[in-house]
């Protein structure tokens, strides 16, 4: 029980006139009353009130009379009535968790986020991958076919080049788990990907710039493993899992409208992590072994780009890290296997031919 | 009882902190994680409620009483309504084969959104705000303002965004000569030809002086909005008037750039104190309105679809 000789301000949602009263509070049938000279008391229900503090102001307001208000300026007075509601279950979760303190609140924030962060890098990734393995391979076809267009509308794509390197890749056996098709764009750009739907996409400067068949044979069989492995797909989900998780923690829900567009150009920028580069180059040189094709194409191969990484940064380079590191590692799985070398000479005539044109 | 031609003095000022405002982002950042984003709609609340409360006019605290449950039916609305737009667009992609169409429904389907959100935002922020115990209100006609965005919006488009300011303009004139505080009336004499030359001035003037003249902009565009502003309650009448200068601005954003850079995003609760502040202090208002003596007039309004819709388009109306 806090007694009558508390003051208050009153507005009672009528008028914007003031007046000031004085309260009273019976927790035992749960009301407030307010009482000014020659009226009969006011009551409000102790279920009905909401309240607001301003440091040592307290605003009551009574959520079945809107607009409304009871102000308490005195400190004393403020903080009794407030930790009686809260007694009373009239403050919510909210509130309660900010009179913990700034310090307190922060401590586990952090704490929390860190949780986040670990979980983010370590556990999110294999699992977004695992839900990617679970997708129908249709799902990656639809999604290659769609893009497919896209990108190639931008491009200038040479028919002529385009068949003989299909007849190239005809020669070769890459354990390909859909059928394959190669399109070579016109571009001075030193530049090569693959889509999901199984469209190899090879830009002419590259081939312009190599030495040998075994070369485009070396380039080929990574870009396939690629396809083989459903990297893009795998990368793909890891990229909508990591935005959603964050934008889940920072509730950005102005943001998903961006992202949607941003995706449009997903594709075409993705970039695959080093674990997925060296995947494709191991499963890649396994190609080269398999088809007896010299598998030193893949390091000469690198070497050509890391010549070219000094002219100009093409997209090749940036898109697949550490070139240094990825030709010791190739040079070290040569050195372990026992190769035999089949001259190819259709392969070669075929190589030719893509080069004179 | 006469009383005309008392003139009243009054005093805007914020009282908001830093520090308590970050609490409230870190509290509210903690629920919504907890809720899976649930949360979201009672977080919005708590931040309005906050800078409202801490907005005081002649002593006497603004109070916002939106709720997160009124705004969590508007954002599953906002929800619902975001879905069918991105099956609609996906179903056209596929369709058509060619995104154009697909990119053309979806800036359809934002455009139309755009004065449903603006009238449902003003409808409820303003039923939700209270000051002495009256509401505010918004009175402005959907349709009306849906036919006036359209064809301001068809000029804008033909005369290749010039239209642009008398679009910004009429929409500001529109909305604000709807708005009321209880008897109080507000009105706005703004003009699209003087906002076109202000921008058209801002943005040449920018250019030269290599965006230095930017916070000058700023101060122009601020001091339009609020000198156009005009108050009445019958023969009673209160004028606003900015007293922003450019160099207020320049120091405001310098300041504000800094905080966010060397506290890697956390200082956005000060820099946000800090822009309130500014408002506040720049705006002096003179005129004869006694605030003491209004009465309760507008409706309520719970509905806040549009105020999510507002939200999620990134608008703020007031």
């Amino acid at each position: 029980m806090i007694n009558s000789s508390l003051e208050a301000v009153y507005f009672n949602g009528q008028s914007s006139t003031s007046k000031r009263v004085s309260l009273s509070i019976d927790s035992n049938v749960r009301e407030l009353r307010l009482h000014s000279e020659g009226e009969i008391p006011v009551v409000w229900e102790l279920d009905n009130l909401i309240v607001d503090r301003y440091g040592n102001i307290l605003e009551i307001r009574n959520n079945q009379l809107d607009g409304a208000l009871i102000r308490v300026e005195d400190a004393r007075s403020s903080k009794e009535i407030y930790q009686l509601l809260k007694r009373k279950g009239r403050v919510d979760l909210h509130t309660r968790l900010l009179d913990l303190g700034l310090l307190k609140i922060v401590g586990v924030a952090f704490l929390l986020l860190g949780l986040f962060a670990g979980a983010y890098f370590y556990l999110l990734p294999p699992l977004a991958e695992r839900a990617a393995t679970l997708l129908p391979e249709s799902v990656d076809n639809e999604m290659g076919d769609l893009f497919e267009s896209e990108v190639l509308s931008h491009d200038k794509t040479d028919p002529k080049k385009s068949a003989l390197l299909q007849e190239f890749v005809s020669k070769i056996e890459f354990n390909n788990s859909k059928p394959l098709k190669v399109v070579v764009v016109q571009s001075n750009e030193v530049n090569a990907f693959a889509l999901p739907n199984g469209t190899v996409v090879v830009f002419s400067e590259i081939i312009d710039n190599m030495k040998s068949y075994e070369e485009l044979a070396a380039l080929l069989a990574h870009e396939v493993s690629h396809v083989n492995n459903r990297h893009s797909m795998k990368m793909i989900c890891r990229n909508l899992a990591g935005y959603l998780t964050v934008s889940l923690l920072f509730s950005d829900v102005n943001g998903v409208v961006t992202v949607i567009a941003e995706n449009a150009q997903l594709l075409h920028t993705l970039s695959y992590s080093r674990a997925k580069e060296q995947e494709a180059d191991e499963q890649g040189i396994g190609i080269l072994f398999q088809n007896n094709i010299n598998p030193h194409g893949a390091v000469t191969l690198f070497e050509q780009l890391e010549r070219e990484s000094n002219v100009n940064i093409p997209k090749i380079i940036s898109s697949h890290p550490l070139t240094k590191d990825r030709k010791k590692h190739m040079l070290k799985i040569i050195s372990e296997r026992k190769f035999t070398v089949v001259h190819h000479g259709n392969l070669k005539r075929l190589f030719n031919q893509l080069k004179s044109h | 009882m006469i009383q005309n031609d008392i003139k009243q003095s009054y005093r805007l000022e914020f009282h908001g902190k830093g520090s308590e405002y970050f609490a409230i982002m870190i509290v509210n950042w903690l629920l919504t994680v907890f809720t899976f984003g649930l949360y979201y709609p009672w977080a919005r609340a708590k931040q309005l409620r906050y800078i409202y409360g801490q907005t005081s006019l002649n002593q006497e605290r603004f109070h916002f009483s939106g709720t997160g449950k009124e705004m969590f039916r508007g954002f599953i609305m906002v929800v619902l309504f975001y879905i069918a737009v991105l099956s609609v667009y996906f179903a056209v992609m596929v369709a058509f084969e060619s995104p154009l169409w697909a990119i053309l429904f979806i800036y359809l389907a934002i455009f139309s959104v755009i004065p449903f959100a603006i009238h449902g935002s003003l409808k409820y922020r303003l039923s939700r705000t209270t000051y002495r115990g009256i509401r505010f209100g918004y009175r402005g006609d959907r349709m009306e303002l849906t036919k006036r965005f359209f064809k301001d919006l068809l000029l804008t488009v033909v005369t290749l965004g010039i239209y642009g300011a008398w679009l910004q303009v009429n929409v500001r004139r529109y909305t604000h000569e709807n708005m009321r505080y209880g008897e109080v009336e507000f009105s706005n004499d703004a003009d699209g030809f003087d906002y076109f030359v202000m921008n058209l001035k801002g943005y040449l003037l920018s250019i030269i002086t290599l965006g230095i003249y930017i916070f000058w902009w700023q101060r122009n565009m601020f001091e339009f909005y609020i000198n156009h502003m005009k108050l009445s309650k019958g023969d009673q009448k209160m004028d606003w008037k900015s007293t922003a200068t450019g160099g207020g601005f320049f120091k405001l954003q310098i300041v504000n750039l800094l905080i966010v850079a060397f506290t890697f995003g956390f200082g956005i609760a000060w820099v946000e104190m800090r822009n309130q502040k500014f408002i506040c202090d720049n705006i002096i208002m003179d005129g004869d309105i006694d605030l003491e003596a209004l009465t309760q007039t507008e409706q309520d309004y719970k509905d806040a679809t549009g105020e999510d819709a507002a939200d999620f388009l990134d608008i703020d109306v007031m």
